[in-house]
């Protein structure tokens, strides 16, 4: 087997093995997967039972099974009573969450949870209306038919009105977890960088691998890791929203969304993994580490708050402009796709441009890790790195 | 035959090497021996590409040795290194496969290195568990596994015990009896006496000495004799011909010479024939040769 494959299998099988990698994936799922059901968590819940006394019980029941089947996601079930004490007693007793009797009191605990009083107030209305409306002598059946009112159609100028709080909250997500999971993996390619140049085995391994062999399967082995995570929080967190019906329905293009960010995720990651590589092999160990990666972090730090910018304003000249300027883009653009409709040439430019400062990083990152991994000591300067790189 | 070929290498001020030459046949252990920072580390590196070198070159079996000759070569590092959460057996396979061995080889030959270096019970530890003698085997394991052309060992029976030792010359000996050239630095000057065939004295960055211990010991010991008289009056020395490196009248242990005065002379003569005349005049002649000098001493000698 080639000597990339053999590093970057290396990476995998070592890292991907110890306690830390399993439980953060483990962490990680958890976490996502809370998050992405927390909607419907703290939204309470959305089955009720509800206890009818009197005698407009019967139509009190028929016209909230109609309602309840319209619009709402609320469902409600319905027992009935023969007097107030005794919906009172339901109620206090935990059987119902409220009683409506005689069609003029409802009963609960504490107050209403709003979907539920808004139920009760329409049907109580219409059931009140339309006693009104018989006793003042008009027909039932044609008071029956002036009720069947059809809901509104709703319109929304930003696509429906739902569907864009799911997408902002897309995108706070999708900006969170690439900017979490880039500075994750970028900090591990550091660390191993400075791992073998203070142990100094690279002395060793340099007998065996060139330079950029060492350094491309370290990059792939930790990407790889790095991208199964992604795909292990997108799949649990996609899942974990429909299935606890969080998000009831995932707006179009959700899979090319997906699609997009696991692109983007992979030429970030090339963009910085590259450039911290380079950085992390001036030093020689790993407590100078921090130090040295500091300018770098603060770059990805601008991008993630760019890209926090983004989800509110989608269209403002400064998330316009860095989502396609790398390595901005990285972060910028896929907030940007979630939220609005990106033109397509703009995220190819947005690509294409990355590919290419990717491409220049690794580059130049390379030659510098090439100069830098063997010399152990004082940190090397930059000067002297991009000096003797040239 | 490797071949060293005027090798010069500075660090700034520092002239860390300056002309280094030397030549290591198929076959041969070859020791190397300097007084601390006089440039065996550089040269090796140097050797091994990890370090280039401001002039000079290195050959293996005549051609210019590059990456792909390099990789064919174990090197044992002065500063050793290893992947402190990776375990002994995994680590050593991990060399040999990037050293361009299958998989099955590489395992097949991790286990039999690791048999022959007692490591048997720990193969499945990460090697940070490892005492540091244990590591420093399992860092020789990873010079050896690829079965190299020639073996680069900077230091490697530093901090060996006895029994480590012996294993490891045990290995080497094998090794250069297969045709591997072994060129090995150290400051265990018995130990290097004992195993090379051929000696390098390097100080400051230059070759001073070199060839078998047999040939360096020819000559040197041409310019010392060792006298050993009974009886004799004292001062009768001061009369010989030549500078008296060293004298005693104290027998070594354990030798009982009766009641006769004991004087022993180390004598660098200016006339030989002249000394043993005048030392049978003196007394009764016990001992008259000239003196092989230990590696230790040459070594001094020369560096001095
Ligand atoms: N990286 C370095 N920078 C500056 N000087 C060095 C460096 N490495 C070695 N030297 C100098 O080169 C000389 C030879 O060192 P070295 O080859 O390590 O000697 P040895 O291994 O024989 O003890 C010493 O004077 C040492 O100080
Ligand atoms: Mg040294």
């Amino acid at each position: 087997m080639n000597a990339m494959a053999l590093v970057a299998r290396r990476e995998i099988s070592v890292r991907g093995r110890t306690k830390g990698y399993r439980y953060g994936l483990l962490v990680t799922a958890v976490l996502v997967a809370v998050l992405a059901a927390l909607p419907k968590l703290l939204g309470g819940a959305s089955d009720y039972t509800v206890g009818l006394a009197g005698p407009q019980a019967d139509r009190l029941q028929a016209v909230l099974a109609a309602q309840a089947a319209h619009g709402t996601d609320l469902s409600i079930k319905v027992k009935r009573y023969a007097d107030e004490a005794a919906a009172r007693k339901a109620v206090a007793g935990g059987d119902v969450e409220a009683a409506v009797v005689d069609n003029a009191t409802v009963i609960s605990k504490t107050v209403v949870d709003q979907g539920l009083s808004v139920v009760l107030d329409t049907v109580h209305r219409m059931v009140a209306t339309e006693e009104n409306l018989t006793s003042a002598g008009l027909d039932p059946a044609k008071v029956g038919q002036a009720q069947q009112v059809r809901p509104m159609t709703e319109v929304t100028l930003n696509g429906s009105g739902e569907d864009a709080t799911v997408r902002s909250g897309i995108a706070m997500i999708i900006v969170i977890i690439l900017f979490m999971l880039l500075i994750q993996v970028c900090t591990w390619v550091a660390m191993g960088v400075v791992e073998e140049k203070s142990s100094r085995i690279v002395e060793i391994l340099l007998t065996v691998v060139r330079p950029w062999q060492l350094l491309a399967g370290k990059t792939i082995g930790i990407g790889v890791l790095g991208l199964s995570q992604l795909v292990v929080i997108a799949g649990v967190g996609l899942a974990a929203a429909q299935i606890t019906g969080a998000v009831p329905r995932l707006p179009d293009g959700t899979y090319g969304l997906v699609a997009g960010v696991v692109v983007w995720f992979l030429l970030g990651y090339a963009f910085y993994a590259a450039m911290f590589a380079a950085i992390a092999s001036l030093v020689s160990r790993q407590e100078e580490l921090s130090g040295v990666l500091t300018p770098a972090t603060m770059l990805m730090m601008a991008a993630y708050l760019v890209g926090f910018v983004a989800v509110q304003s989608p269209d403002g000249t400064l998330t316009h402009v860095l989502s396609i300027v790398p390595p901005f883009s990285a972060m910028v653009m896929p907030v940007r796709s979630a939220v609005i409709e990106v033109p397509l040439w703009e995220t190819a430019l947005a690509m294409g441009l990355m590919v290419v400062a990717a491409t220049a990083v690794l580059l130049i990152g390379g030659r510098i890790y090439q100069r830098a991994v063997l010399r152990t000591g004082a940190r090397v300067r930059w000067r002297e790195a991009l000096a003797s790189a040239s | 035959m490797l071949e060293v070929d005027g090798l010069r290498k500075r660090y700034g001020d520092t002239v860390a090497l300056d002309g280094v030459s030397l030549t290591v046949r198929a076959g041969e252990m070859f020791g190397f021996v300097g007084a601390n920072g006089a440039g065996k580390t550089t040269t090796m590196r140097i050797v091994m590409g990890v370090l280039s070198a401001d002039a000079g070159e290195v050959r293996w079996r005549g051609g210019k040795a590059g990456f792909e000759t390099r990789r064919r070569f174990g090197y044992m590092p002065e500063e050793r290194g290893l992947y402190a959460k990776m375990r002994v057996a995994e680590q050593i396979e991990y060399f040999g496969k990037l050293g361009g061995m299958s998989a099955e080889a590489a395992q097949g030959s991790a286990g039999a290195l690791i048999e022959r270096l007692g490591l048997a019970e720990r193969r499945g530890d990460d090697v940070d568990s490892l005492s540091l003698g244990n590591q420093q085997r399992v860092q020789l394991a990873v010079a050896l596994i690829h079965e190299p052309e020639v073996l680069i060992l900077d230091e490697p029976f530093s901090g060996l015990d006895p029994i480590a030792v012996d294993a490891l010359a045990g290995v080497l000996t094998e090794r250069t009896a297969a045709g591997v050239p072994v060129v090995f630095s150290s400051h265990q000057l018995d130990l290097v006496e004992r195993l090379c065939d051929s000696v390098g004295i390097i100080k400051a960055g230059r070759m001073v000495a070199g060839g078998t211990v047999a040939e360096l010991r020819a000559r040197e010991s041409r310019k010392r004799l060792r006298i050993v008289v009974t009886g004799a009056e004292p001062g009768w020395a001061d009369r010989l011909p030549g500078e008296i490196v060293a004298k005693t009248d104290r027998p070594p242990d354990g030798q009982g010479h009766g009641s006769e005065r004991y004087e022993e002379v180390i004598l660098t003569p200016a006339d030989d024939q002249e000394a043993l005349r005048l030392a049978a005049q003196a007394g009764r002649v016990q001992h008259f040769g000239w003196q092989e000098p230990s590696l230790a001493e040459i070594f001094r000698e020369v560096v001095a």
